[in-house]
């Protein structure tokens, strides 16, 4: 079973994702601060990464380029929920959703990256 | 350190050091000030320094950059010195420019001595004086000499002096104009005035201010020849002229003064910058006067130069309280940014928990699931809560209230208070510890502010208590205290303390130390309801050490026979 990392300071939104993401048979582990976020994530290497980042935090910028680091050395799709600078690079395997979000689309996004396959049109279905 | 201001346009409340020896201004991102203007070129202007000397280049912009108002000339090699207090205009947008100060504080004061005096040395006071006393200077006394210049020397001094105070302690400028028109008919025989300002708007003179002496016969309007005021606005002179009419027909008084001369004086109000308006005055001599004096002229050219120098110092008032009603205008709107920055922040974060509920309740009810749909209605429920208590500090913060008095039980209010937040403090492992003091009779206050100042306090105290003991054991202790004079709610919690210096600073509003879950709006709504019941709250706390906050009001005990009437009505 695939499984998908939230790091969320609001209880309420790790909530909806936990749920959302069970009924769609994929595994959420879930995380408060980015600190216990980061070493999670090291220890249990989840196939895709949720990251909810303030902008207006002095350290956001530490925490979203670190993970963004390990993103692009695992090759771990990363989804970052809010804003960051207004020129952020761009980074494959690195998107920015802004706030506030659809939680429906959200998912099926999450979707989406864990299943390239199937984006390939595959001729067994 | 020299600095732009941005006091209208886009960017309107920005500030910019101007750090580097060269400084560009433009549209483009890679420019040091970066304008948000489409009226701007990519590449417009450039701000250079040499020494302690700034100078601007236009960058052969689009629309041009103005100094003062006046366009620089197109030629990339044409510099423009800047001084504190230019306005440097680019597109739609307005700056001013602040000069180096010549002197760094440090340096003043490594130059000056304050302290005691060296051994030996005493300087004796010889005579004190107050204002008042040295500004009759200016009074033409029994002292008087018999010089005329000397007189006229020291009665323009006085003018000056007179002009100066009137229009600086003014900030309004039609009681500025109003104040500068009254020294006019004080010191110069006019029989009519009149005020006239630029629109900076329309750029059309408009009268603000006409004034006629009492006892003059007055014509309804004031005619000024646009051939005058295009002299004086062209040549940037003030003018003395005279006219003579001629009135065949002598019936009536009106007549016989419409038969007289009219002198006139006209003068540009010009301050640092443009030309602000125009200062009109007049008066006329009866055929009759002409006659019989010598002296065929009112006005003289001493008269003009009054005139001219009152108008310089309208002028620089009239811009000052221009430029100072605009700085005032950007930092208002500075601060009426920021605020609303926070307070969007606050309802995105609220809307994405409703998008969280609304969510959730699809999926439970496509899967038929009770447990979801529940719980989705627990997110859904809160939230309303954070909105409504938003929407409530916001109007409580925002209006004069008077306190809806009533009788009530002080420790119903804050028992009901501690119960609402009962899931709160269990969700966040915080255990609440209430204890009433059971001696407390009836009161007068307002049970609903009260309640909410309590409220606030009590979240507040739950969130502090909950930072600090992540993992449990956060502890917030209750309890009220009566006295005679004074009844106390205190709150007190295990949180991470606050800081000596950032105590005053909890009760401004919208600074929040609640990494963005709070609102900041709690402390300062409290505060305000306790200050409409004449009472106060005290904030005693270390870091380190947790805080004890104490919400006290004036004891009003509610009289008896009011007592049984309103009893009815509270629970």
């Amino acid at each position: 079973m695939q499984s998908v990392l939230i790091v969320d300071r609001s209880e309420e939104t790790r909530e909806v994702f936990s749920t959302a993401l069970a009924r769609r048979g994929l595994r959420a582990i879930l995380a408060s601060h980015p600190q216990s976020g980061m070493r999670i994530a090291r220890a249990l290497r989840p196939d895709l990464v949720v990251l909810d980042v303030e902008s207006d935090n002095l350290d956001s910028e530490e925490i979203y380029s670190h993970f963004t680091r390990e993103s692009v050395i695992n090759k771990t799709p990363l989804l970052l929920l809010g804003t960051i600078r207004r020129n952020a690079e761009k980074i494959p395997g690195r998107e920015i959703i802004d706030k506030p979000y659809h939680y429906g689309p959200l998912v099926r996004r999450i979707e989406e990256l864990l299943n390239r396959d199937c984006c390939v049109v595959s001729h067994d279905d | 350190m020299s600095s732009l201001f941005v006091i209208r346009g886009n960017d309107q409340g920005l500030r910019f050091e101007l750090e580097l020896p060269v400084v560009s201004l433009g549209r483009d991102l890679s420019s040091t000030i970066q304008l948000h203007d489409t009226e701007v070129s990519r590449q417009h202007a450039e701000i250079r320094r040499t020494g302690d000397r700034y100078a601007i280049v236009d960058l052969r912009s689009s629309n041009g950059t103005f100094v003062n108002g006046r366009k620089m000339g197109g030629d990339v090699a044409e510099q423009y010195e800047l001084f504190s207090g230019d306005q440097i205009q680019l597109g739609g947008t307005l700056m001013l420019f602040t000069g180096p100060t010549e002197e760094t504080p440090e340096d003043i004061a490594s130059t000056i001595n304050i302290g005691q005096p060296l051994e030996g040395e005493r300087s004796n006071i010889i005579r004190s004086m107050a204002q008042e006393e040295g500004s009759r200077f200016f009074e033409i006394g029994p002292n008087a000499t018999q010089d005329p210049w000397l007189n006229r020397a020291r009665s323009n001094l006085q003018v000056m002096y007179r002009t100066a105070l009137a229009v600086s302690h003014t900030l309004d400028i039609g009681q500025l104009l109003d104040r500068i028109m009254d020294l006019i008919f004080e010191w110069v025989e006019a029989d009519r005035g009149c005020v006239m300002l630029i629109n900076p708007a329309t750029k059309v003179l408009e009268p603000k201010v006409r004034r006629t002496r009492t006892g003059v016969e007055s014509e309804d309007r004031i005619t000024i020849s646009k051939t005058i005021l295009d002299f004086v606005t062209e040549r940037n002179e003030g003018v003395l002229t005279s006219d003579a009419r001629q009135d065949e027909r002598w019936d009536s008084a009106a007549s016989i003064v419409r038969a007289g001369i009219r002198e006139a004086i006209c003068v540009p109000m010009r301050g640092r910058y443009d030309m602000v308006g125009m200062i009109y005055i007049d008066t006329s001599i009866s055929p009759q006067k002409r006659i019989s004096s010598n002296d065929s002229e009112k006005f003289t050219e001493d008269h003009l130069k009054l005139m001219i120098a009152i108008a310089h110092q309208a002028a620089l008032a009239v811009e000052d309280t221009r430029y100072y009603s605009a700085m005032v205008q950007a930092e208002k709107l500075a601060a009426i940014g920021q605020t609303i920055t926070t307070l969007s922040h606050h309802i995105k974060n609220i809307l994405q928990g409703i998008r969280g509920g609304s969510y959730l309740i699809e999926l439970g009810l496509s899967d038929n699931d009770q447990s979801v749909v529940r719980r989705a209605w627990k997110i859904l429920e809160k939230n309303q809560n954070k909105i409504s208590s938003f929407v409530m500090d916001m109007l409580t913060f925002s209006k004069e209230r008077e306190p809806d008095l009533k009788p009530a039980e002080i420790n119903a209010i804050v028992d009901d208070a501690v119960e609402l937040m009962q899931t709160r403090g269990s969700e966040l492992k915080v255990q609440l510890r209430w204890q009433p003091d059971k001696s407390i009779p009836k009161l007068v206050f307002d049970p609903d502010g009260i309640g909410r100042a309590v409220l606030n306090v009590l979240t507040n105290a739950i969130d502090a208590a909950a930072e600090e003991n992540e993992s449990g054991g956060g502890q917030v202790g209750i309890r009220t205290e009566f006295t005679e004079k004074a009844t106390r709610v205190i709150v007190e919690d295990n949180g991470p303390g606050i800081a000596p210096e950032s105590i005053d600073g909890i009760f401004s509003p919208f600074v929040s130390s609640k990494k963005g879950r709070g609102t900041g709006l709690g402390l300062p709504v409290s505060r305000k309801i306790l200050n409409e019941h004449d009472g106060q709250i005290l904030v005693s706390s270390e870091p380190g050490g947790g805080a004890k906050f104490t919400l006290e009001l004036p004891t009003v005990l509610a009289c008896s026979d009011s007592q049984a009437n309103d009893d009815s009505q509270d629970g």
